[in-house]
C-alpha cells in the first residue's frame, strides 16, 4: 500500500491540526459565530449538504467549462506563437499584463458588461487558468532536445514535422504541469466570479453565508472549494494516466 | 562518389574549418579523428544539414558528380547519442527516418520487420527505449540508419556511450551490418584502436582552422589485420595526433 504510506503523513497532520482546533474551541469558549470548531462545520455541511452541493455543481461545471475552453485556446494560442514569432513578441507582453489586472477590479465589471450568466465567469477563469497553461505549452516546446531536432532535421523534416513529431510530444510533462497548476487556480477563479455576482455558486453560497454571520457556513464553503478543486486535479492526472501511451509497460522514471 | 569541395566552416570570431575537401567511396568505412575542437563534428553536420544557427559555411557537395543540397536523402545522419524518441516504441523510432521521408506507416514497419532479427531486436519491437541496455538502444539508433537506404551514413561517435565489453561487440557487428549494406561511412571518432579496426581508411585532422593533416588507406582486409602491424599504425595515428600543426 504505497500510496497510502505516501499520503499518511499528511492526513496525520491535517487531523492533529483539526484536534487541537477542536479542543480549543471547547476549552477556550470561543463564540461559534466568530470560530465555529471542526464538528460545528461537519454538522452544517451535513444539514445544508442539498443546498451546498447545488451550489458545488454549480461552480464546478462553470470552472470545468471555463478551463477546458482555456486549455484548448491556450493550445491554439500556442501553437500560433511558435509558428509566427513576431506574433510571440507582440502578444506575450499583453498576455504578462493581463495578469496583472487585479480580479477585484475586474470581476464586477465583467458582470456590468456581460451580466449574471455563464460568459462573465468563463472569461475569468480563461483570463487566470490561460495564462500558465500557455507559459507551459511554450516552454515545453522549448524544451525539445536538440539531438532529436538535429536527427529529424537530417532527415529532411520542416517546421511542421518537428513540431509534431518532437516539440509537441516533448511538450508533454510541461502541459501536464500548466494543467496541474491552472486547474487549481479554476475554481478559485470561479468562486471569486461568484462573489461578484451570481445567481448559483459556491461564490453567492459564501456571500449570503457571510451576510447571515454564519461563519461555520462559510467554513463549510471552503471545504467544498477545496474537495472540488482536488476533484478537478484528480480528473487531470487521470487524463495523464489514460493518455500515457506508455501506460502498462513499466516506466523507469 | 561523395565529394566536398573547399569546405569552410566559420562562426563569427574564426574559422572552424578551412578549405576542407574530401572524397567517400561507396562501401568503404572512413574513420575521421582529430583533436577536440578540430571541426569533425562540424563537418559531419554540415553534410547533414544541420549546422547550428550561428555558423556560417561555404563549399561544394556533389554525389557521383551532381551537386546536392543538404539535407539530402542520399546521406542520413545518426548523432552522437542514440537520439531515440522516448515516447515511441523500438519499431517506431526505427522507421523514424522513412516516415518522415513519406513512406506510409505500414510499408515501413514491413521494412523493418526482416531485419529486426539481424539487429537483435526481435521481440523487443514494441518496447520503450528505456526498457534497453545501451547496445541495443544503439542498435535501434543503427537499424533507423540503416534503413533510410542512403548511399552515405555519417556516424558522430557511435560507440561513445557504450561500456567497453559492448563496445567491442558492437564494434564488429557494426562492420558485418554495414558490409552487408554496402554503404559508403564517415565516421568520427576518438578511438584509435576503433579506427585502426575497422577503417577502410583513416583521415587525420588538426585543428584551428580544421583541416586534413593526412590520408591513410588501410589495404589489409580487416580480418588480416595483425595486432602488430595495427599498433604501428596507432603509434604513427598517436604522433599525428600529438603534432603540433599549427
Amino acid at each position: 500500500m504505497q500510496p497510502l504510506r505516501r499520503i499518511l503523513p499528511a492526513i496525520l497532520i491535517a487531523l492533529a491540526i483539526l484536534a487541537v482546533w477542536e479542543l480549543y474551541c471547547a476549552w477556550a469558549d470561543v463564540s461559534p459565530l466568530i470560530l465555529p470548531a471542526p464538528s460545528d462545520v461537519a454538522r452544517a455541511l451535513g444539514t445544508e449538504r442539498a443546498v451546498i452541493s447545488e451550489h458545488a455543481a454549480s461552480t464546478l461545471s462553470v470552472a470545468a467549462l471555463g478551463f477546458s475552453t482555456s486549455v484548448a485556446f491556450a493550445f491554439l494560442i500556442s501553437v500560433a506563437l511558435h509558428f509566427l514569432p513576431p506574433l510571440e513578441r507582440g502578444l506575450m507582453p499583453l498576455f504578462v499584463v493581463s495578469q496583472t489586472v487585479p480580479l477585484i477590479a475586474l470581476a464586477p465589471l465583467m458582470i456590468l458588461w456581460f451580466g449574471f450568466g455563464l460568459l462573465p465567469k468563463m472569461l475569468l477563469v480563461i483570463l487566470v487558468t490561460f495564462f500558465p497553461m500557455l507559459v507551459s505549452l511554450l516552454s515545453g516546446y522549448a524544451r525539445a532536445s536538440r539531438d532529436h531536432l538535429d536527427l529529424l532535421a537530417s532527415m529532411g523534416a520542416g517546421k511542421a514535422t518537428l513540431f509534431r513529431r518532437v516539440r509537441l510530444p516533448s511538450a508533454r510533462a510541461a502541459f501536464f504541469a500548466g494543467l496541474r497548476i491552472s486547474a487549481t487556480y479554476a475554481i478559485v477563479a470561479t468562486i471569486f466570479a461568484e462573489y461578484a455576482g451570481a445567481r448559483r455558486g459556491i461564490g453567492i453560497f459564501i456571500l449570503s453565508a457571510k451576510n447571515n454571520f454564519r461563519a461555520d457556513l462559510v467554513l463549510a464553503a471552503v471545504v467544498v472549494s477545496a474537495t472540488l478543486t482536488l476533484l478537478l486535479l484528480g480528473a487531470v492526472r487521470l487524463v495523464e494516466r489514460f493518455s500515457d501511451r506508455r501506460r502498462g509497460h513499466h516506466a523507469a522514471h | 562518389m561523395l565529394r566536398i569541395e573547399a569546405l569552410t566552416v566559420a562562426s563569427r570570431e574564426r574559422a572552424l574549418v578551412e578549405h576542407l575537401s574530401l572524397d567517400l567511396a561507396a562501401g568503404q568505412i572512413t574513420c575521421l579523428i582529430g583533436p577536440s575542437g578540430c571541426g569533425k563534428t562540424s563537418v559531419i553536420k554540415w553534410l547533414a544539414g544541420i549546422l547550428p544557427a550561428g555558423l556560417t559555411a561555404t563549399g561544394r557537395l556533389t554525389i557521383d558528380g551532381g551537386e546536392r543540397t543538404r539535407p539530402d536523402p542520399a546521406i542520413s545522419y545518426q548523432p552522437q547519442s542514440d537520439a531515440l524518441f522516448p515516447w515511441l516504441t523500438v519499431a517506431e523510432n526505427a522507421a523514424l527516418g522513412l516516415e518522415v521521408a513519406g513512406v506510409p506507416h505500414a510499408t515501413a514497419k514491413a521494412r523493418i520487420a526482416p531485419l529486426l532479427s539481424a539487429f537483435g531486436l526481435a521481440g523487443n519491437e514494441r518496447l520503450f527505449p528505456d526498457q534497453l541496455s545501451g547496445g541495443m538502444r544503439q542498435r535501434v539508433a543503427f537499424l533507423r540508419t540503416i534503413v533510410q537506404e542512403s548511399s552515405f551514413i555519417l556516424l558522430d561517435e557511435p560507440f561513445s556511450a557504450l561500456d567497453a565489453v559492448t563496445r567491442m561487440r558492437m564494434q564488429a557487428w557494426l562492420v558485418a551490418r554495414l558490409q552487408e549494406v554496402r554503404r559508403g561511412v564517415l565516421m568520427v571518432t576518438h578511438d584509435l584502436r576503433e579506427a585502426t579496426e575497422i577503417a577502410d581508411r583513416v583521415l587525420v585532422m588538426a585543428a584551428s582552422p580544421g583541416r586534413i593533416v593526412a590520408d591513410i588507406k588501410i589495404d589489409t582486409p580487416r580480418e588480416a589485420r595483425g595486432e602488430a602491424a595495427l599498433a604501428d599504425l596507432r603509434e604513427t595515428l598517436k604522433s599525428m595526433l600529438l603534432e603540433d600543426f599549427s
